[in-house]
Protein backbone atom coordinates (compact mmCIF):
# COMPACT_ATOMS: atom_id res chain seq x y z
CA UNK A 1 0.00 0.00 0.00
CA UNK A 2 3.19 2.26 0.92
CA UNK A 3 4.90 1.60 -2.30
CA UNK A 4 1.57 2.60 -4.07
CA UNK A 5 1.20 5.63 -2.46
CA UNK A 6 4.56 6.42 -3.37
CA UNK A 7 3.98 5.78 -7.23
CA UNK A 8 1.21 7.82 -7.03
CA UNK A 9 2.90 11.13 -5.79
CA UNK A 10 5.60 10.33 -8.44
CA UNK A 11 3.41 10.22 -11.11
CA UNK A 12 0.86 12.93 -10.70
CA UNK A 13 4.59 15.10 -10.63
CA UNK A 14 5.56 13.32 -13.29
CA UNK A 15 2.40 14.05 -15.65
CA UNK A 16 2.82 17.52 -14.93
CA UNK A 17 6.14 17.83 -15.62
CA UNK A 18 6.00 15.85 -18.71
CA UNK A 19 2.55 17.93 -19.89
CA UNK A 20 4.35 21.41 -18.73
CA UNK A 21 7.63 20.42 -21.49
CA UNK A 22 4.81 18.83 -23.77
CA UNK A 23 3.43 22.24 -24.07
CA UNK A 24 6.66 24.78 -23.90
CA UNK A 25 7.73 22.29 -26.71
CA UNK A 26 4.05 22.58 -28.68
CA UNK A 27 4.64 26.48 -28.07
CA UNK A 28 7.97 26.35 -29.86
CA UNK A 29 6.50 24.22 -32.74
CA UNK A 30 4.05 26.63 -33.35
CA UNK A 31 5.74 29.32 -33.21
CA UNK A 32 8.32 28.33 -35.62
CA UNK A 33 6.26 26.33 -37.98
CA UNK A 34 2.88 27.95 -37.65
CA UNK A 35 1.35 26.04 -40.51
CA UNK A 36 2.65 22.31 -39.06
CA UNK A 37 0.02 22.04 -36.90
CA UNK A 38 -3.37 23.27 -38.79
CA UNK A 39 -4.14 19.99 -39.61
CA UNK A 40 -5.25 19.51 -36.12
CA UNK A 41 -7.05 22.84 -35.81
CA UNK A 42 -8.98 22.04 -38.75
CA UNK A 43 -9.76 18.48 -37.32
CA UNK A 44 -11.09 20.09 -34.32
CA UNK A 45 -13.33 22.50 -35.54
CA UNK A 46 -14.50 19.79 -37.57
CA UNK A 47 -15.58 18.00 -34.97
CA UNK A 48 -16.95 21.00 -32.54
CA UNK A 49 -18.86 22.58 -35.29
CA UNK A 50 -21.51 20.80 -35.99
CA UNK A 51 -22.77 20.86 -32.33
CA UNK A 52 -21.95 24.59 -31.91
CA UNK A 53 -24.05 25.35 -35.52
CA UNK A 54 -26.97 23.11 -33.37
CA UNK A 55 -26.55 24.99 -30.47
CA UNK A 56 -26.84 28.56 -32.28
CA UNK A 57 -29.29 27.58 -34.06
CA UNK A 58 -31.17 26.50 -30.68
CA UNK A 59 -30.58 29.47 -28.89
CA UNK A 60 -31.27 31.66 -31.75
CA UNK A 61 -34.45 29.67 -32.07
CA UNK A 62 -34.93 30.39 -28.16
CA UNK A 63 -33.94 33.87 -28.38
CA UNK A 64 -36.73 34.34 -30.92
CA UNK A 65 -39.06 33.05 -28.65
CA UNK A 66 -37.90 34.92 -25.80
CA UNK A 67 -38.02 37.79 -27.95
CA UNK A 68 -41.88 38.67 -28.96
CA UNK A 69 -44.88 36.04 -28.39
CA UNK A 70 -45.86 33.27 -30.60
CA UNK A 71 -48.01 35.19 -32.93
CA UNK A 72 -45.95 37.57 -33.76
CA UNK A 73 -43.44 35.34 -35.48
CA UNK A 74 -44.07 35.95 -38.86
CA UNK A 75 -42.81 39.67 -37.84
CA UNK A 76 -40.08 38.41 -36.43
CA UNK A 77 -39.06 36.24 -39.73
CA UNK A 78 -39.80 39.21 -41.78
CA UNK A 79 -37.65 41.91 -39.60
CA UNK A 80 -34.61 38.89 -39.87
CA UNK A 81 -35.27 39.13 -43.59
CA UNK A 82 -35.61 42.74 -43.96
CA UNK A 83 -32.33 43.19 -41.53
CA UNK A 84 -30.31 40.91 -43.31
CA UNK A 85 -31.34 43.18 -46.92
CA UNK A 86 -30.74 46.30 -45.33
CA UNK A 87 -27.46 45.07 -44.10
CA UNK A 88 -26.37 44.22 -48.04
CA UNK A 89 -28.55 47.49 -49.26
CA UNK A 90 -26.46 49.33 -46.86
CA UNK A 91 -23.20 47.82 -48.22
CA UNK A 92 -24.61 48.53 -51.72
CA UNK A 93 -25.53 52.21 -50.54
CA UNK A 94 -22.11 52.51 -49.47
CA UNK A 95 -20.58 51.52 -52.33
CA UNK A 96 -22.40 53.65 -54.71
CA UNK A 97 -21.54 56.52 -52.54
CA UNK A 98 -17.93 56.00 -53.02
CA UNK A 99 -18.20 55.55 -56.03
CA UNK A 100 -20.26 58.74 -57.07
CA UNK A 101 -17.70 60.54 -54.53
CA UNK A 102 -14.80 58.95 -56.75
CA UNK A 103 -16.58 59.84 -59.91
CA UNK A 104 -16.97 63.79 -59.29
CA UNK A 105 -13.33 64.33 -57.68
CA UNK A 106 -11.20 61.68 -59.06
CA UNK A 107 -12.92 60.16 -62.02
CA UNK A 108 -9.18 60.05 -63.86
CA UNK A 109 -7.37 58.37 -60.79
CA UNK A 110 -9.68 55.88 -59.71
CA UNK A 111 -12.12 54.43 -62.21
CA UNK A 112 -11.58 50.92 -61.14
CA UNK A 113 -13.07 51.83 -57.60
CA UNK A 114 -15.32 49.52 -55.67
CA UNK A 115 -14.40 45.89 -56.83
CA UNK A 116 -16.15 44.56 -54.68
CA UNK A 117 -19.38 45.62 -56.01
CA UNK A 118 -20.00 43.23 -58.64
CA UNK A 119 -17.47 40.17 -56.61
CA UNK A 120 -19.71 37.05 -55.29
CA UNK A 121 -20.79 37.29 -51.70
CA UNK A 122 -21.88 34.77 -49.32
CA UNK A 123 -23.47 35.46 -46.08
CA UNK A 124 -22.68 32.99 -43.07
CA UNK A 125 -24.12 33.41 -39.15
CA UNK A 126 -21.76 33.58 -36.53
CA UNK A 127 -21.56 30.34 -34.66
CA UNK A 128 -18.77 30.71 -32.11
CA UNK A 129 -16.88 33.40 -30.41
CA UNK A 130 -13.35 34.01 -28.76
CA UNK A 131 -14.11 31.89 -25.10
CA UNK A 132 -11.99 34.82 -23.12
CA UNK A 133 -15.07 37.22 -23.95
CA UNK A 134 -13.61 39.57 -26.62
CA UNK A 135 -14.42 40.48 -30.37
CA UNK A 136 -11.34 39.73 -31.68
CA UNK A 137 -12.09 36.55 -33.41
CA UNK A 138 -15.29 34.72 -34.03
CA UNK A 139 -15.96 31.34 -36.02
CA UNK A 140 -18.93 31.66 -38.82
CA UNK A 141 -20.88 28.67 -40.39
CA UNK A 142 -19.40 28.46 -43.86
CA UNK A 143 -15.82 27.00 -45.06
CA UNK A 144 -14.32 25.35 -48.03
CA UNK A 145 -17.46 23.70 -48.98
CA UNK A 146 -18.74 26.56 -49.76
CA UNK A 147 -15.72 28.35 -51.86
CA UNK A 148 -14.68 30.10 -48.67
CA UNK A 149 -10.48 30.82 -48.50
CA UNK A 150 -8.25 32.20 -46.50
CA UNK A 151 -7.60 35.95 -46.74
CA UNK A 152 -10.81 36.37 -47.97
CA UNK A 153 -12.57 39.70 -46.79
CA UNK A 154 -15.54 39.73 -44.13
CA UNK A 155 -17.85 42.87 -44.28
CA UNK A 156 -21.28 43.87 -42.46
CA UNK A 157 -23.29 46.93 -42.15
CA UNK A 158 -21.61 48.52 -44.86
CA UNK A 159 -17.90 48.35 -43.22
CA UNK A 160 -14.92 46.13 -42.97
CA UNK A 161 -15.35 43.67 -40.04
CA UNK A 162 -11.87 41.53 -40.82
CA UNK A 163 -10.55 38.55 -42.47
CA UNK A 164 -10.26 34.70 -42.95
CA UNK A 165 -7.38 33.31 -41.16
CA UNK A 166 -8.45 29.89 -40.83
CA UNK A 167 -10.81 27.56 -43.42
CA UNK A 168 -12.40 24.08 -42.35
CA UNK A 169 -14.72 22.21 -44.00
CA UNK A 170 -17.44 23.91 -43.13
CA UNK A 171 -16.49 26.44 -41.01
CA UNK A 172 -14.13 29.76 -41.00
CA UNK A 173 -11.96 31.45 -38.48
CA UNK A 174 -12.11 35.56 -38.74
CA UNK A 175 -9.94 37.91 -37.12
CA UNK A 176 -12.05 41.17 -36.42
CA UNK A 177 -9.91 44.47 -37.19
CA UNK A 178 -10.06 45.17 -33.86
CA UNK A 179 -7.85 42.56 -32.57
CA UNK A 180 -4.35 43.00 -31.32
CA UNK A 181 -2.39 41.70 -33.77
CA UNK A 182 -4.64 43.20 -36.83
CA UNK A 183 -3.20 46.13 -39.11
CA UNK A 184 -4.85 47.13 -42.01
CA UNK A 185 -3.69 49.63 -44.35
CA UNK A 186 -5.98 52.69 -45.05
CA UNK A 187 -6.80 56.17 -46.66
CA UNK A 188 -8.75 59.10 -45.97
CA UNK A 189 -11.62 59.70 -48.11
CA UNK A 190 -11.56 63.03 -49.75
CA UNK A 191 -7.71 63.38 -49.11
CA UNK A 192 -6.46 60.01 -49.56
CA UNK A 193 -3.75 60.26 -47.02
CA UNK A 194 -2.65 56.78 -45.90
CA UNK A 195 -2.46 55.41 -42.40
CA UNK A 196 -2.50 52.37 -40.42
CA UNK A 197 -5.54 51.08 -38.75
CA UNK A 198 -4.71 48.81 -35.58
CA UNK A 199 -7.00 46.90 -33.42
CA UNK A 200 -6.92 47.69 -29.62
CA UNK A 201 -8.97 45.47 -27.44
CA UNK A 202 -8.61 47.76 -24.60
CA UNK A 203 -9.33 51.11 -26.44
CA UNK A 204 -12.75 48.97 -28.08
CA UNK A 205 -13.59 49.36 -24.60
CA UNK A 206 -14.79 53.00 -25.22
CA UNK A 207 -15.14 52.85 -28.66
CA UNK A 208 -12.39 52.74 -30.68
CA UNK A 209 -9.50 51.35 -31.97
CA UNK A 210 -5.89 53.04 -33.39
CA UNK A 211 -4.68 55.03 -36.58
CA UNK A 212 -1.41 55.39 -36.86
CA UNK A 213 1.43 56.45 -38.89
CA UNK A 214 -0.29 59.54 -40.57
CA UNK A 215 1.78 61.69 -42.43
CA UNK A 216 2.86 65.04 -40.10
CA UNK A 217 1.68 67.24 -43.32
CA UNK A 218 -1.36 65.14 -43.76
CA UNK A 219 -4.73 67.44 -43.99
CA UNK A 220 -6.92 65.43 -41.83
CA UNK A 221 -9.89 66.60 -39.64
CA UNK A 222 -12.39 65.24 -37.28
CA UNK A 223 -14.92 62.21 -39.22
CA UNK A 224 -13.07 61.62 -42.14
CA UNK A 225 -14.22 58.80 -43.48
CA UNK A 226 -11.15 56.32 -43.84
CA UNK A 227 -11.56 53.41 -46.68
CA UNK A 228 -8.78 50.13 -46.79
CA UNK A 229 -6.02 51.50 -49.24
CA UNK A 230 -5.45 50.10 -52.66
CA UNK A 231 -1.22 49.36 -51.38
CA UNK A 232 -3.08 46.78 -49.55
CA UNK A 233 -2.35 43.07 -50.16
CA UNK A 234 -4.93 41.03 -48.43
CA UNK A 235 -7.55 44.17 -48.21
CA UNK A 236 -9.64 45.23 -51.28
CA UNK A 237 -9.70 48.80 -52.05
CA UNK A 238 -12.35 51.16 -51.09
CA UNK A 239 -14.08 49.18 -48.03
CA UNK A 240 -15.46 51.68 -45.32
CA UNK A 241 -13.70 51.16 -41.88
CA UNK A 242 -14.71 53.83 -39.91
CA UNK A 243 -14.44 57.37 -39.14
CA UNK A 244 -11.34 59.01 -37.43
CA UNK A 245 -11.56 61.11 -34.07
CA UNK A 246 -8.75 62.58 -32.35
CA UNK A 247 -5.98 63.32 -34.05
CA UNK A 248 -2.80 64.39 -31.89
CA UNK A 249 0.63 64.22 -32.86
CA UNK A 250 2.54 60.47 -31.97
CA UNK A 251 5.01 61.32 -29.30
CA UNK A 252 7.68 60.21 -31.48
CA UNK A 253 6.65 63.46 -33.57
CA UNK A 254 7.58 61.79 -36.91
CA UNK A 255 3.65 61.77 -37.72
CA UNK A 256 0.39 61.53 -36.26
CA UNK A 257 -1.78 59.47 -34.43
CA UNK A 258 -5.70 59.39 -33.73
CA UNK A 259 -8.78 57.57 -32.69
CA UNK A 260 -11.24 55.54 -35.48
CA UNK A 261 -14.87 54.22 -34.80
CA UNK A 262 -15.16 51.35 -36.71
CA UNK A 263 -19.00 51.43 -38.62
CA UNK A 264 -19.94 48.07 -37.34
CA UNK A 265 -21.34 47.18 -34.10
CA UNK A 266 -18.93 44.15 -33.21
CA UNK A 267 -20.97 43.56 -29.63
CA UNK A 268 -23.78 42.38 -31.50
CA UNK A 269 -22.99 41.09 -34.81
CA UNK A 270 -24.68 38.12 -35.97
CA UNK A 271 -24.36 37.57 -39.48
CA UNK A 272 -21.76 38.95 -41.98
CA UNK A 273 -20.76 38.77 -45.61
CA UNK A 274 -18.17 37.44 -47.01
CA UNK A 275 -16.63 38.60 -50.65
CA UNK A 276 -15.68 35.63 -52.35
CA UNK A 277 -12.63 37.91 -54.59
CA UNK A 278 -9.37 37.74 -52.65
CA UNK A 279 -7.00 40.77 -53.80
CA UNK A 280 -4.21 38.76 -55.30
CA UNK A 281 -6.97 37.95 -57.87
CA UNK A 282 -7.54 41.51 -58.92
CA UNK A 283 -4.49 41.49 -61.45
CA UNK A 284 -4.56 44.41 -63.84
CA UNK A 285 -6.13 46.38 -60.98
CA UNK A 286 -4.32 49.93 -60.62
CA UNK B 1 -12.00 -0.03 -16.56
CA UNK B 2 -13.15 2.63 -13.54
CA UNK B 3 -10.37 4.28 -15.26
CA UNK B 4 -11.43 4.19 -18.83
CA UNK B 5 -15.10 4.82 -18.02
CA UNK B 6 -14.00 7.90 -15.77
CA UNK B 7 -11.85 9.27 -18.27
CA UNK B 8 -14.83 9.00 -20.86
CA UNK B 9 -16.80 10.69 -18.50
CA UNK B 10 -14.64 13.62 -18.00
CA UNK B 11 -14.00 13.85 -21.69
CA UNK B 12 -17.55 13.95 -21.82
CA UNK B 13 -17.68 17.17 -19.02
CA UNK B 14 -15.10 19.13 -20.97
CA UNK B 15 -16.91 18.82 -24.09
CA UNK B 16 -20.00 20.54 -22.66
CA UNK B 17 -18.36 23.08 -20.72
CA UNK B 18 -16.33 23.79 -23.98
CA UNK B 19 -19.25 24.44 -26.00
CA UNK B 20 -21.23 26.33 -22.78
CA UNK B 21 -18.47 28.75 -23.56
CA UNK B 22 -18.04 29.15 -27.01
CA UNK B 23 -21.52 29.11 -28.01
CA UNK B 24 -23.90 29.84 -24.81
CA UNK B 25 -21.66 32.00 -22.60
CA UNK B 26 -20.59 34.01 -25.20
CA UNK B 27 -24.38 34.91 -25.90
CA UNK B 28 -24.93 35.78 -21.79
CA UNK B 29 -21.91 38.07 -21.62
CA UNK B 30 -22.07 40.60 -18.32
CA UNK B 31 -19.72 42.95 -18.31
CA UNK B 32 -18.34 41.83 -20.93
CA UNK B 33 -16.77 38.81 -19.78
CA UNK B 34 -17.67 35.53 -20.31
CA UNK B 35 -17.36 32.83 -17.16
CA UNK B 36 -14.19 30.60 -17.48
CA UNK B 37 -16.54 27.25 -17.66
CA UNK B 38 -13.66 25.19 -18.35
CA UNK B 39 -11.97 26.11 -15.67
CA UNK B 40 -14.87 25.87 -13.09
CA UNK B 41 -14.63 22.24 -14.39
CA UNK B 42 -10.61 21.86 -14.17
CA UNK B 43 -11.02 23.11 -10.63
CA UNK B 44 -13.50 21.19 -9.38
CA UNK B 45 -12.15 17.86 -10.67
CA UNK B 46 -8.74 18.56 -8.92
CA UNK B 47 -10.61 19.65 -5.75
CA UNK B 48 -12.89 16.14 -5.79
CA UNK B 49 -10.33 13.84 -7.24
CA UNK B 50 -6.74 15.11 -7.17
CA UNK B 51 -3.72 16.01 -9.14
CA UNK B 52 -3.44 14.06 -11.30
CA UNK B 53 -7.36 14.55 -12.73
CA UNK B 54 -6.92 18.44 -12.34
CA UNK B 55 -3.74 18.24 -14.76
CA UNK B 56 -5.64 16.15 -17.32
CA UNK B 57 -8.72 17.68 -17.81
CA UNK B 58 -6.42 21.09 -17.78
CA UNK B 59 -4.27 20.28 -20.65
CA UNK B 60 -7.09 18.85 -22.56
CA UNK B 61 -9.51 22.16 -21.65
CA UNK B 62 -6.69 24.32 -22.61
CA UNK B 63 -5.54 22.38 -25.59
CA UNK B 64 -8.98 22.58 -26.65
CA UNK B 65 -8.74 26.40 -26.77
CA UNK B 66 -5.76 26.47 -28.54
CA UNK B 67 -7.02 24.12 -31.32
CA UNK B 68 -9.24 26.56 -31.99
CA UNK B 69 -8.94 29.64 -30.76
CA UNK B 70 -5.37 30.07 -29.56
CA UNK B 71 -2.36 31.81 -32.12
CA UNK B 72 0.32 29.34 -30.39
CA UNK B 73 -0.55 25.90 -29.69
CA UNK B 74 0.09 25.23 -25.96
CA UNK B 75 -0.38 28.56 -24.18
CA UNK B 76 -3.73 27.75 -22.72
CA UNK B 77 -3.10 24.44 -22.09
CA UNK B 78 0.06 25.29 -19.84
CA UNK B 79 -1.85 27.44 -17.99
CA UNK B 80 -4.93 24.78 -17.38
CA UNK B 81 -2.48 22.38 -16.73
CA UNK B 82 -0.62 24.25 -13.75
CA UNK B 83 -4.34 25.72 -12.60
CA UNK B 84 -5.05 21.77 -12.48
CA UNK B 85 -2.29 20.95 -10.43
CA UNK B 86 -2.03 23.76 -8.03
CA UNK B 87 -5.70 23.26 -7.42
CA UNK B 88 -5.02 19.98 -7.03
CA UNK B 89 -3.59 20.20 -3.64
CA UNK B 90 -7.05 21.00 -2.30
CA UNK B 91 -7.93 17.27 -2.66
CA UNK B 92 -6.64 17.15 0.79
CA UNK B 93 -9.73 18.87 2.30
CA UNK B 94 -12.31 17.67 0.49
CA UNK B 95 -15.25 17.12 1.56
CA UNK B 96 -18.34 15.85 -0.62
CA UNK B 97 -21.17 17.82 1.48
CA UNK B 98 -19.16 21.26 1.86
CA UNK B 99 -20.14 23.48 -1.03
CA UNK B 100 -18.71 26.65 0.19
CA UNK B 101 -15.26 25.85 -0.28
CA UNK B 102 -15.27 24.85 -3.87
CA UNK B 103 -15.95 28.60 -4.59
CA UNK B 104 -13.32 29.35 -2.93
CA UNK B 105 -10.97 27.34 -5.15
CA UNK B 106 -12.89 28.00 -8.35
CA UNK B 107 -12.41 31.89 -7.49
CA UNK B 108 -8.26 31.13 -6.07
CA UNK B 109 -7.91 29.21 -9.83
CA UNK B 110 -9.81 31.92 -11.51
CA UNK B 111 -7.64 34.81 -10.08
CA UNK B 112 -4.12 32.51 -11.05
CA UNK B 113 -5.13 31.77 -14.73
CA UNK B 114 -5.97 35.78 -15.50
CA UNK B 115 -2.92 36.63 -13.38
CA UNK B 116 -1.25 34.25 -15.69
CA UNK B 117 -2.81 35.80 -18.94
CA UNK B 118 -1.66 39.25 -17.59
CA UNK B 119 1.35 38.09 -17.93
CA UNK B 120 1.72 36.13 -21.37
CA UNK B 121 -0.50 38.58 -22.98
CA UNK B 122 -0.07 42.10 -22.09
CA UNK B 123 3.22 41.99 -19.44
CA UNK B 124 5.27 40.77 -21.79
CA UNK B 125 3.90 42.75 -24.82
CA UNK B 126 4.90 45.79 -23.05
CA UNK B 127 1.38 46.75 -21.11
CA UNK B 128 2.14 47.55 -17.56
CA UNK B 129 -1.36 49.02 -16.44
CA UNK B 130 -2.27 46.12 -13.93
CA UNK B 131 -4.96 48.26 -12.31
CA UNK B 132 -6.99 48.62 -15.79
CA UNK B 133 -6.61 44.78 -16.59
CA UNK B 134 -7.43 44.12 -12.35
CA UNK B 135 -10.65 45.98 -12.47
CA UNK B 136 -11.71 45.66 -16.19
CA UNK B 137 -11.15 41.64 -16.98
CA UNK B 138 -10.38 39.87 -13.78
CA UNK B 139 -12.26 40.79 -11.09
CA UNK B 140 -15.49 40.58 -13.50
CA UNK B 141 -14.09 37.34 -15.04
CA UNK B 142 -13.68 36.16 -11.51
CA UNK B 143 -17.00 37.19 -9.85
CA UNK B 144 -19.02 35.66 -12.67
CA UNK B 145 -17.20 32.35 -12.76
CA UNK B 146 -17.70 31.77 -9.37
CA UNK B 147 -21.34 32.99 -9.67
CA UNK B 148 -21.82 29.98 -12.44
CA UNK B 149 -19.71 28.02 -10.45
CA UNK B 150 -22.26 27.71 -7.39
CA UNK B 151 -24.78 26.06 -10.13
CA UNK B 152 -21.95 24.18 -12.09
CA UNK B 153 -20.10 22.60 -9.02
CA UNK B 154 -23.28 20.83 -7.51
CA UNK B 155 -23.80 19.24 -10.73
CA UNK B 156 -20.11 18.02 -11.40
CA UNK B 157 -19.91 17.09 -7.41
CA UNK B 158 -23.60 15.25 -8.00
CA UNK B 159 -22.00 13.55 -11.17
CA UNK B 160 -18.63 12.39 -9.22
CA UNK B 161 -20.54 11.43 -6.93
CA UNK B 162 -22.80 8.89 -8.96
CA UNK B 163 -19.72 7.95 -10.15
CA UNK B 164 -18.89 6.81 -7.32
CA UNK B 165 -21.99 4.54 -6.90
CA UNK B 166 -21.10 3.13 -9.90
CA UNK B 167 -17.23 2.08 -8.58
CA UNK B 168 -18.45 1.25 -5.53
CA UNK B 169 -20.96 -0.99 -6.80
CA UNK B 170 -18.38 -2.67 -9.00
CA UNK B 171 -16.28 -2.58 -6.58
CA UNK B 172 -18.52 -4.53 -4.31
CA UNK B 173 -18.80 -7.19 -7.42
CA UNK B 174 -15.26 -7.58 -6.99
CA UNK B 175 -14.95 -8.59 -3.30
CA UNK B 176 -17.90 -11.21 -4.10
CA UNK B 177 -15.24 -12.85 -6.66
CA UNK B 178 -12.83 -12.43 -3.99
CA UNK B 179 -14.99 -14.05 -1.55
CA UNK B 180 -14.90 -17.15 -4.60
CA UNK B 181 -11.63 -17.09 -4.56
CA UNK B 182 -11.05 -15.94 -7.98
CA UNK B 183 -7.61 -13.62 -8.72
CA UNK B 184 -7.15 -11.64 -5.70
CA UNK B 185 -4.35 -9.35 -7.56
CA UNK B 186 -6.68 -7.85 -9.51
CA UNK B 187 -8.45 -6.23 -6.14
CA UNK B 188 -5.45 -4.94 -4.77
CA UNK B 189 -4.45 -3.01 -7.86
CA UNK B 190 -7.62 -1.41 -7.68
CA UNK B 191 -7.16 0.37 -4.63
Amino acid sequence: MGRVKKNFTISSKMIFTVLVILCVALIIVSYLFADLLSPVKTAVGNFFVPMQKGIATVSSGISDKLRIFSDKQDLIEENDRLTEEINELKTEMQILIHQEYELTWYRDLYENDSVYQNAEKVAARIISRNPNGSCDMFVIDKGEEDGIKRDMNVLAGGGLVGIITDVGKNWAKVRTIIADDSSVSGRFQPTSDTCIVKGNLRRMDDGYIDVEMINLNAEVYDNYEVLTSYISDKYLPGILIGYVTNIQKDPSELNKRAYLTPVVDFEHLEAVLIVKTLREDLEGFE
Amino acid sequence: MMIIIKAIIILIEIIIAYLLQTSVFTELRLADVVPDILMILTASLAYIFGKKTGILTGFVSGMLIDCTYGSLIGLYALMYTVVGYVAGYAHKVYDENDYTLSFFIVGGSEFLINLMYYILFYFLKGDLDLGHFLVRYLFPRVIYTVLISIILYRLINMNNSLFYRLSKSIKKEKRVTVFNGFNVDDDRQDI
